[in-house]
């Protein structure tokens, strides 16, 4: 690159040249970005999320701008604990589970208690954190993967106890007195209410939630640009030369650990009264890997990281419950992948020609030798999925075949990254992509609930292999 | 009465005695060089002074007060600030935020200042800058300008020494540490440490205590040199008494002799 002619130093030392001289909207985008001071993005932000229910009165769409902004403030307090602590915390959700449960039981008829939200969530913020003290206390000793198990631990004691706590013996009680609802849960809570005003419809919840993220976003940024964010990431770095150069280590994670769970608390308080019930199952293992996917993700440590990382993740097998969108974002999918993939770009052209050519031949080999083989195409209502279908071969007993299929692309796509020579390769790309083609009509455009996590998980290696910090993570480095 | 003092410190690890008997006293404003033979002691005399390890015997007395058992975060707030001998910056901070967060125990903005961005808040961060930039500016341009954005992993080794120096100022110390700051420079760089050791005395009134194997360093800068061989004092004196002494030569020669170098 011509870049390399010039030092290092002065490459960085030319960077606000380099963008003012930028061309084009990257150059408009990079400028802005740079002027724009981070309340600004939170406005910009608000502002494009409050549009949502304007464009579309569609509750499903809503549900789910809802969902990402609520795992958005979850992953916020993670990020905290995690990405500038740098404490591998597995118990987190736990914390999101007890402001829930407080939320419960402080607003349902399962205590009797009915507070307005206004004053219960103060009192839900403090008594996480009190929980967030209390269980860092002990824990925080613990070094690394220790504190890992301890707190996986107390995530799932969490989940155990607000199963079995049905029949516990209390003084002053005759009979066991069930403190959780078991497995039922406790259902029936009462609405968010804030200061008279009280969420009902889908869009009522949505825009709270997204005021909340934001607040929380702000809050966030002003700790990390401050002395303690700097001493948390100090401690992250390097915890006894933080130690050294006058930091209370001690405290601080105690503190990252607070914080983290009130923000947890807070936001499962949000959950509970936007769900309207609370569920033991609602706080396991599979919560806890979404927010973790956030962060790692979004890059550990990036706030705007946070919002991006929530957005595909939660929209993501969302979106992909529909056939339709599904097959739409595997075709755009597979082309963007070929297009950033193959250099020259007339090759890629070439290819998905050549791919369309052994498709018509394999279907005239095949129908010359047993025509009954062939189902007549399903049309469905998506342009792409149709055009497909036109050259491709869809068999009688697809799920065999496909399953067979999919065993054969693995093999495929293994052999095809093998070889190095650039002709071959191509060469080789073009039945590998028709049988990838083949297998996604015939078996996974089928299966909607088995695509949602493949495609989730290949999202996640692709994209840890491509950048291993996430999408907006900043470089990191262990050791130099 | 001195400003810093070993009373009879011990230090053992498993069976090996790392630090016996060890007694000194640094006087206020003095340069003390420590040398010895690699494995002498040296660095587990600054893990001992910076509250890194217990000492199992003895005193440590910084300041008129014994400082032995505090955590080491207290002790860096009495003013005892320490570079290590294999750096431990924090690599993916930037240059200023290293130099900034040393700031912490300085510094009483509190969470509410912090949230709400108050006034109080924003005074005493831009105060913490700039003396983080003052600090930085101690090494001429090497580390100002453009480069305070720029993450301390980016930075040579030279330089990163000279960050480490630059943090350990920031805690605003009476006593500073130097545990080998020339090592891995070329002559001419070592030479500006030599000056810079000088100059943190004579223009911040810095006490320091220095350990260095290379004896241009210390026989440029210091007051008084003390020579530890086993974790023992063998010889302590001006830099020409101590590295003539007998003992010493024979305590470098044993080992290596590769180490007398002048
Ligand atoms: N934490 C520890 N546990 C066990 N042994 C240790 C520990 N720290 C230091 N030692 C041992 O104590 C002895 C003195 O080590 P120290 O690092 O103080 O030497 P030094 O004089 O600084 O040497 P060098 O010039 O190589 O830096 C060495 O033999 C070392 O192995
Ligand atoms: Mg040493």
């Amino acid at each position: 690159m011509s870049q390399n002619k010039i030092g290092v130093d002065q490459w960085v030392e030319q960077y606000d040249q380099r963008v003012n001289k930028a061309k084009g909207l990257q150059g408009f985008i990079a400028r802005t970005s740079q002027r724009l001071p981070p309340w600004g993005w939170l406005i910009v932000l608000v502002a494009v999320g409050a549009l949502l229910p304007v464009i579309t009165q569609n509750n499903f769409a809503i549900r789910i701008a809802g969902n990402i902004a609520l795992m958005g403030t979850l992953a916020l307090g993670l990020n905290v604990v995690v990405g500038y602590a740098g404490l591998l915390d597995l118990g987190f959700v736990a914390f999101y589970g007890i402001g829930a449960y407080t939320y419960a039981y402080l607003s349902s008829d399962f205590s009797g208690v009915h507070l307005p939200t206004w004053v219960s969530l103060p009192i839900i913020i403090v008594i996480s954190a009190l929980f967030g003290l209390v269980l860092g206390s002990p824990s925080l000793r613990l070094l690394g993967d220790y504190l890992a198990i301890v707190t996986l631990g107390f995530g799932q004691i969490f989940v155990q106890l607000m199963t079995s706590l049905t029949r516990v013996s209390l003084p002053g009680h005759e009979r066991p007195v069930d403190l959780t609802g078991g497995p039922n849960g406790i259902i029936n809570l009462d609405k968010l209410s804030l200061f008279g005003f009280t969420a009902r419809t889908v869009t009522d919840h949505y825009l709270i939630l997204l005021v909340v993220l934001a607040v929380a976003l702000l809050v966030i940024y002003h700790l990390n640009r401050s002395r303690i964010g700097r001493a948390w990431r100090a401690l992250r770095e390097d915890e006894l030369a933080a130690e050294a150069m006058g930091m209370p280590t001690r405290r601080l994670k105690l503190q990252a650990f607070a914080i983290g769970a009130a923000v947890a608390g807070f936001s499962g308080a949000l959950f509970a009264g936007w769900q309207g019930s609370v569920f033991p199952a609602n706080f396991d293992t599979t919560l806890l890997i979404s927010v973790y996917a956030i962060i790692v993700l979004g890059g550990l440590g990036s706030l705007p990281g946070v919002v991006v990382g929530s957005i595909v993740m939660v929209a993501a097998p969302d979106i992909l419950r529909d056939v339709t969108l599904a097959g739409t974002l595997f075709y755009v999918g597979v082309l963007v992948t070929l297009i950033g993939a193959i250099r020259p770009r007339w090759q890629t052209a070439l290819l998905i020609g050549l791919v369309v050519v052994f498709g018509v031949i394999v279907r005239l080999i095949v129908g010359a030798l047993d025509a009954q083989a062939l189902a007549e195409p399903q049309l469905s209502n998506s342009l792409i999925t149709n055009t497909v279908r036109s050259w491709l071969i869809i068999p009688v007993n697809a799920t065999i075949i496909g399953n067979y299929a999919f065993g054969l692309l693995i093999l495929m796509v293994l052999g095809v990254s093998r070889i190095k020579h650039s002709v071959w390769r191509l060469a080789a790309l073009v039945p590998t992509l028709y049988v990838l083609i083949f297998v996604w009509e015939t078996r996974l455009s089928q299966e909607p609930s088995v695509t949602r996590l493949l495609f989730v998980g290949v999202l996640l290696i692709v994209l840890m292999i491509y950048r291993p910090n996430g999408l907006l993570g900043q470089k990191r480095v262990e050791i130099v | 009465m001195a400003l810093f003092e070993l009373q009879n410190v011990s230090k053992h690890f498993g069976g090996l005695q790392v630090v016996s008997n060890l007694s000194l006293a640094v006087e206020q404003g003095e340069i003390v060089s420590l040398i010895g033979p690699n494995g002498a002691g040296k660095t587990t005399v600054l893990n001992l002074i910076t509250g890194l390890y217990a000492p199992d015997a003895g005193k440590i007395v910084f300041d008129g007060r014994s400082i032995a058992g505090k955590d080491v975060h207290q002790i860096t707030r009495l003013g005892i600030a320490r570079t290590f001998q294999n750096l431990r910056l924090f690599l993916n901070m930037s240059i200023i935020e290293n130099v900034m967060s040393a700031a912490y125990a300085r510094t009483s903005a509190n969470w509410f200042q912090i949230i709400l961005r108050t006034p109080g808040f924003w005074k005493e961060e831009q105060h913490i800058r700039a003396v983080a930039e003052q600090k930085l500016a101690f090494f001429g341009e090497r580390l100002v300008g453009y480069r305070f954005e720029q993450p301390a992993y980016s930075l040579s080794y030279a330089n990163r020494r000279r960050l480490e120096i630059a943090r350990a100022l920031m805690t605003e110390p009476k006593l500073l540490l130097l545990d080998e700051p020339a090592a891995g420079m070329n002559p001419k760089e070592t030479q500006e440490v030599t000056e810079l050791i000088g100059k943190l005395r004579d223009e911040l009134g810095l006490t320091i205590i220095l350990i260095e194997h290379d004896m241009g360093v210390v026989g440029g800068i210091s007051d008084r040199v003390i020579a530890l061989d086993h974790g023992e004092k063998i010889a302590e004196g001006s830099f020409e008494a101590v590295a003539t002494d007998p003992l010493v030569i024979e305590a470098y020669l044993g080992r290596n002799e590769n180490m007398v170098r002048k």
